[in-house]
């Protein structure tokens, strides 16, 4: 295997690492929050985990629009390959979002979720969303019914992603406002803070651009298998 | 020249992974008896289930009587004309009797028709009343077939009938039935396109078909069909067809109603009424409706027997359903949660229980005919996606209780 083939495992080793750091520097090294903005400040430090995943599965979410509209549109295989690899992606950085938020919000706000917050509300659809594609996706046989029907969720479904963004800025209910691009001070983080915050979220955009490239692969090995199998078949 | 009523032009159509129909053209006009015929996989069911738009198109164009019905571009069109069809599943209700479906059929047409003489044609006469789930394999398809003549035996003017397969299953008598009524119907000016390996009902084509070329047979001049049917206009087909699935199978109670039952009962077991606060109570007397709309619409969840779902579709843009009786439903159970929960009727909370039982169900119905195209659209998790209804309807309960 050439060093143009081990990229995928490479970006995968490389996200790893650097999320394994930002759990490290989140836990230990960043400055505590002031323990009067908070109801459990020590609970906040799971930021650091949260925020990252939740911009992962943005972009994971944004992949598996733009594969499944050249997949609807194009017909290009390699458009399904990028709907299902941004399924992937995006289902299991939405679930560790989902599930840090819960922990965060079990002990911040004494609940973990609240069926009235939009922002929640229409983030955990787009994960039920990735759940469904995923989960849907193997239980149809392949076939250009399958793909658009698909593709059409896929489309759809991205309507949430701008919803989720803006969602607390027009209703907000439980979920804290935006600290990045807020557009005033409110949400100014000290420069440490903010520093692994970044790391954070470079360290999971490389490790699901790994995941995704690894699961394109996989998808077209399935493919040729799938091929392989009809031509024994006998069939087309 | 004789009226095209059936124009296929440069169809391109895909089913799984394999091009079924690339570059696919047909003229099927007045008088036409057209036989698909071919090897399996060949095509045949994707021209005839291309024709009643019920495939979407790659590439192409089908036009009935010269009115567009179904385009690469997406576009699909109600047919100007009925038509009729027979799937190779009998998309036929188990609770339906003959006679109501046959008349469902009829009213597709504006029509209507004593359906006795057609009915001892083949055999049914004495099962008229009967319902269909208590017929035997044959005698279904028989129901079927009729089905797929009807709107030609119904109209002095041209009319098109798609049959996939009709002989199957078919006992002689019946089969004879089918090819002198073929001939008949053919001679008044209607056409057919027909998907089957039968010889004899190859024998009555008058061009014979294997989606590669065609060979055109003459037929001997036969009697002629006279028009039975009287013209019989009924509004809200749809509706009135739903609340008889309803009425015929108690499927809304079965299935939307115990369910709500059951809420209300597990609720009722839980609480008590005394202590709890004033958004809580207005939740649980809410809970009962919003569960009966999430277990979706009953009518559709009869229809995906045998791909009826699929036979309305080709017919119709709006498909039977639940919609009439959902908010009466709605209204019910939010007052017996009100009486329950809150010792009294509250108003309110009565008619936000039919708004949020008929516009739960509505989307969920509509979540799930969404999937309806997959290879196996039981088994595909749709509901996983259901969830995002509770957000509604926990800030309805919310600005209820701020009343």
């Amino acid at each position: 295997m050439n060093m143009r083939q081990r990229v995928p495992e490479i970006f995968l080793g490389l996200g790893f690492v650097g999320i394994m750091s930002t759990l490290y520097l989140g836990m230990n090294w960043a400055p505590s929050v002031s323990i009067n903005a908070f109801e459990s400040p020590a609970a906040q430090r799971i930021f650091y985990w949260h925020v990252p995943a939740a911009w992962s599965a943005f972009i994971a979410f944004g992949v598996l629009f733009i594969g499944s509209a050249l997949w609807f549109f194009k017909r290009s295989p390699i458009g399904w390959r990028l709907h299902v690899a941004g399924a992937e992606a995006g289902l299991a950085c939405g679930l560790m979002t989902v599930w840090s938020g819960c922990v965060w919000g079990a002990a911040e706000w004494g609940t973990p979720w609240d069926w009235t917050d939009v922002r929640l509300n229409t983030f955990g659809l787009l994960t039920l969303l990735a759940l469904f594609l995923v989960l849907g996706r193997q239980s149809q046989p392949d076939g250009v019914e399958t793909r658009d029907t698909f593709s059409t969720f896929g489309l759809y479904g991205f309507v949430l992603v701008p919803l989720t963004y803006i969602a607390t800025r027009i209703w907000q209910i439980r979920h804290p406002g935006p600290v990045i691009a807020a557009g005033d001070d409110s949400g100014t983080l000290q420069s440490s803070m903010a520093l692994v915050l970044l790391i954070g979220a470079l360290s999971f955009t490389i490790f699901i651009i790994g995941h995704m490239m690894i699961s394109m692969r996989i998808t077209h090995l399935e493919q040729r298998l799938e091929q392989a199998q009809k031509a024994l078949d006998g069939g087309n | 020249m004789a009226e095209s009523l059936l124009s296929l032009v440069d169809l391109e159509v895909r089913r799984g992974m394999s091009t079924v129909l690339t570059g696919f053209n047909l003229e099927v006009a007045s008088k036409d008896v057209v036989v698909l015929h071919g090897k399996n996989g060949s095509g045949k069911s994707t021209v005839i289930e291309s024709c009643a738009r019920l495939l979407p198109l790659e590439k192409g164009v089908i036009r009935h009587h010269g009115s567009l019905i179904v385009d690469s571009e997406g576009r699909r069109n109600l047919a100007k004309y009925p038509f009729g069809l027979t799937l190779q599943s009998n998309a036929l209700l188990g609770d339906e009797t003959i006679e109501n479906h046959l008349s469902t059929v009829c009213s597709l047409s504006n029509m209507k028709t004593d359906l006795l003489p057609i009915l001892e044609a083949y055999g049914l006469g004495h099962r008229r009343h009967d319902r269909i789930g208590q017929l035997s394999g044959g005698q279904a398809r028989k129901v079927a077939v009729i089905a797929g003549l009807l709107p030609a035996m119904l109209s002095s003017q041209p009319r098109l009938v798609f049959l996939d397969e009709p002989d199957a299953g078919l006992d002689k008598s019946a089969l004879s039935a089918l090819i002198s009524d073929i001939g008949q119907l053919r001679e008044a000016g209607h056409a057919f396109l027909i998907a089957s390996h039968h010889s004899q009902i190859m024998e009555c084509a008058t061009r014979l078909h294997d989606l590669e070329g065609e060979t055109k047979q003459p037929q001997p001049t036969v009697s002629s069909w006279k028009a039975i049917g009287v013209h019989e206009k009924k509004g809200m087909l749809s509706t009135r067809v739903g609340q008889r699935y309803l009425r015929s199978t108690r499927a809304g109670i079965a299935r939307n109603g115990l369910t709500a039952l059951l809420v209300l009962g597990t609720l009722l077991a839980l609480l008590d009424p005394v202590t709890e606060s004033r958004t809580l109570l207005f939740g649980f007397v809410l809970a009962a409706p919003f569960a009966a709309g999430l277990v979706g619409d009953p009518v559709v969840y009869l229809m995906r027997e045998q791909r009826a779902v699929d036979w309305w579709r080709a017919h119709a843009n709006r498909l039977p359903s639940a919609d009439l009786s959902s908010p009466v439903i709605g209204f019910i159970l939010a007052s017996l949660g009100a009486i329950l929960f809150l010792n009294e009727v509250n108003w309110t909370l009565s008619f936000l229980g039919a708004g949020i039982l008929w516009s739960t169900l509505i989307c969920v119905r509509f979540i799930e005919l969404s999937t309806l195209r997959l290879a196996r659209p039981n088994a595909v998790f749709i509901k996983l996606l259901i969830p995002i209804l509770i957000l509604p309807w926990a800030l309805i309960v919310e600005y209820a209780a701020t009343l």
